[in-house]
């Protein structure tokens, strides 16, 4: 376990993480057990269900996780009728369609993080943007298979996208148009540093409903000092002066903050509080865990004080959501959604499967961080997808096939994490993930008591 | 306080009640793939229209609202550019085309698709909003076709009803209240158990029910037994296979089934009815005789 960097002014552990890492410790694969102030929860891992659960039951499924007691468990959810054949099976998805495409238009960045996936943006290649016939080309490839009424996703990545704005117009109205004609679907996204954003990108994004994500790493003097340009200067100030704009202009569009937390920003609370305030859609974390230079990795120990103020977050969420006001810190929003529809899957994302990155020259890979990455490629437009890659690929990522996944509860519900970032670091971040999901679990459960028509529930009786 | 209170919509969904048989999970049970079983689900397409009632299994307007009364007993044809009918055609015969199949009964030769997969593809794109739909010009008893010129049907906007009742998130796992009256999903009921045992012949999937039953061989290889649904099972009745033509009075009748199931058939056991067959006492049972 690493110390905290020394640059950490966040206030010091307390138990409210360490609580969750011990209640959230994998026991058995099949089940995982919870309490809140008012009930007593089983989540049966196959098909992520949670039920509320009377004491004698849920002691005498304690007993038998706490004995590792696989029998004992198997019998009992056999017992209380949710002992269902798996939901998931061990096949991996079979060619599917490609229905969202990201494209590097711009494999160069005006900034300098140090912990970019992309390498400062070109992906350690030399800089280049997308040619025009590319960028249309992806787009025939997107809409070339879709049916009618079905829905599609075209989004615009970097590097910095808007180095090659031309290129983005020029994609974005043959899609529309494509989709137009198709009667499809298409939903239309942009991830953007906003340092070169300017009123007609504005324009443009509103009238096509763009879902824009500007990177920003926390307030002025947090953002600079890790998201500086590659001279040196800070960029935040020039970033919220573009992005002011945008943020007015919301109405088919939404804007929505994107914040990578390093050992270097983290006070979460302060950051959501700032964006939220300025207007932001939606503001979401993601902790660094794999740079391609090993700087500012998030450890164990600043994972634990992450979580303290994620959950720092989560209460603010849950008094707000009782309040009737609107909150919108992103990773709790997206949680609540999905524990409420019991979500459970065998991959984290759509990458390499119905989504796939194309890079500035025309290759096809798993997603955007894969560009350029022997790793996750996929093909490439002249010849299409790469169809046993792909297969290998989709083989090779089943959820059933990680460790320490299969023996995990969480497992459905994480379904093994981003796969560029365990590819290249392996899984630092169980003990987060499990313990923030153990507090969403209990979350959900006090909102769905308290505010039932947060998730369209009828209202408890009596 | 029952053991388990199923939290969220994954639990709800799959979630068997203590003492519930499998067949009351949507997945297993039979009205999954066979409407008219454990309820009618097509009764729930009777209202997806906000202003008009429609039957469960015809496009045909049976009951409207105030300021609809001009659909009734009309015909919705086509739903949003998706038709509701389509021509059905006879068997190919050698160097000929195929003919429609016109009857009085029918006489455009048209077929209804059934609901839920005539609307499926429009209700994922259009439920909440209003859609237009094409209704024949007049009332219309007899099944019809989608007429050639385009400006001979009745054109109205009409509200389609989300199949899920909503909550702030979007989808609950339940239908939509406004589908169905308390009530409606059991009210068509006939009785399809009781009926099935004569309406399904022995090859019939839910029913795998006898048929040739008490048959011996004889020394030609040809056999002689009786049908199962006969009401004669005296050993004095003639050992003769009575082919139901559904008048045959020879046989147990809807009617019977209905009444008094149990005593009209009879289980079998080794090819012979279970209640013509003893079991001796005091040996253990495993020695079987032909009762009288």
């Amino acid at each position: 376990m690493s110390a905290p960097s020394k640059e950490l002014s966040s206030p010091p552990v307390s138990s409210e993480a360490r609580r969750l890492f011990a209640l959230s410790a994998p026991q058995v694969p099949e089940l995982h057990l919870f309490q809140t102030e008012q009930e007593r929860h089983l989540l049966v891992v196959n098909g992520s269900r949670l039920f509320g659960v009377d004491a004698e039951a849920f002691e005498a499924l304690e007993r038998a996780q706490g004995a590792r007691d696989g029998e004992a468990v198997q019998r009992l959810l056999k017992e209380l009728g949710v002992d269902e054949a798996p939901f998931i099976d061990d096949a991996p998805i079979e060619s599917p369609p490609i229905r969202a495409l990201s494209l590097a238009v711009a494999q160069k960045c005006n900034l300098g993080c140090t912990y970019c996936y992309a390498q400062q943006g070109d992906f350690g290649g030399p800089a280049k943007n997308m040619p025009l016939q590319t960028a249309l080309e992806s787009v025939d490839l997107l809409l070339r298979d879709v049916g009618q009424g079905e829905r599609v996703n075209l989004s615009f990545l970097g590097g910095e996208p808007l180095f090659n704005r031309s290129i983005i117009r020029a994609a974005t109205e043959r899609a529309v148009e494509q989709a137009r004609a198709k009667g499809v679907s298409l939903t239309l996204s942009l991830t953007t540093n906003g340092t070169l954003v300017n009123a007609e990108d504005a324009d443009f994004f509103e009238q096509h409903g763009f879902a824009v994500t500007v990177s920003l790493d926390g307030g002025q003097e947090v953002h600079d000092r890790l998201r500086s340009f590659k001279g040196g200067q800070g960029s935040f100030t020039r970033v919220m002066e573009n992005v002011a704009p945008l943020l007015a202009r919301q109405r088919q569009m939404q804007v929505s903050a994107r914040v990578t937390v390093t050992p270097r920003n983290l006070e979460l609370r302060e950051t959501l509080d700032t964006f939220v305030g300025l207007g932001f859609h939606s503001v979401g974390f993601s902790p660094m865990l794999s740079s391609p230079t090993g700087r500012d990795e998030m450890g164990h120990a600043e994972l634990e004080l992450m979580l303290e103020q994620m959950v720092d977050c989560g209460r603010e969420f849950e008094r707000q959501i009782i309040a009737g006001r609107r909150y919108p810190f992103a990773n709790m929003v997206n949680a609540m959604r999905e524990i409420h529809k019991g979500t459970h899957r065998p991959y984290p994302c759509g990458a390499g499967a119905g989504y796939l990155g194309v890079s500035a020259s025309g290759e096809l890979a798993a997603c955007h961080r894969f560009v350029g990455d022997e790793e996750g490629a996929m093909g490439d437009l002249a010849t299409g997808v790469d169809k046993v890659r792909q297969a290998r690929w989709l083989t090779e990522r089943h959820v059933h096939r990680q460790e320490p996944c299969r023996s995990c509860w969480a497992r459905y519900m994480c379904s093994g994490g981003c796969h560029h970032e365990v590819i290249q670091r392996g899984r630092p971040a169980c003990d987060y993930i499990r313990g923030w999901l153990h507090y969403c679990l209990e979350a959900y459960s006090r909102l769905a008591q308290a505010r039932p028509d947060y998730f369209g529930l009828p209202p408890a009786a009596g | 306080m029952k053991k388990l209170d199923p939290k969220n919509l994954s639990a709800q969904l799959h979630y068997r009640a203590s003492g519930n048989p499998p067949g009351t999970m949507p997945a297993s049970a039979i009205s999954n793939c066979f409407p008219g079983l454990e309820f009618d689900f097509r009764n729930v397409w009777r209202r997806i229209f906000v202003g008009i009632e429609l039957h469960e299994a015809d496009n045909y307007v049976t009951k409207t609202d105030r300021g609809f009364e001009h659909l009734l007993h009309h015909r919705l044809l086509r739903v949003d550019g998706h038709p509701l009918v389509v021509p059905v055609s006879g068997p190919q015969r050698p160097g000929a085309d195929p003919i429609p199949l016109v009857t009085s009964a029918n006489p455009e030769g048209v077929t209804f698709m059934e609901w839920s997969n005539a609307l499926a593809e429009v209700l994922h794109a259009k439920a909440g909003k209003k859609v237009r739909c094409e209704f024949t010009q007049a009332e219309s008893s007899l099944p019809a076709a989608l007429p050639k010129d385009k400006k001979k049907v009745l054109v109205v906007e009409l509200e389609l009803r989300r199949f899920f009742a909503q909550g702030e998130q979007g989808d609950l796992a339940v239908i939509a209240e406004e589908l169905a009256e308390p009530g409606e999903l059991t009210q068509g009921l006939c009785s399809p158990w009781q009926n099935d045992y004569r309406e399904c012949a022995c090859y019939y999937w839910a029913a795998s029910r006898p048929d040739y039953v008490s048959v011996e061989q004889g020394p030609q290889g040809t056999s002689v037994g009786i049908n199962w649904l006969q009401k004669d099972r005296s050993p004095e009745a003639p050992q003769e296979y009575v082919l139901d033509n559904r008048t045959d009075t020879r046989l147990v009748s809807y009617d019977d089934l209905f009444r008094h199931w149990e005593e009209s058939l009879h289980f079998q056991v080794e090819g012979r009815d279970h209640d013509a067959v003893a079991v001796s006492a005091g040996d253990g049972g495993d020695r079987d005789e032909r009762s009288e």
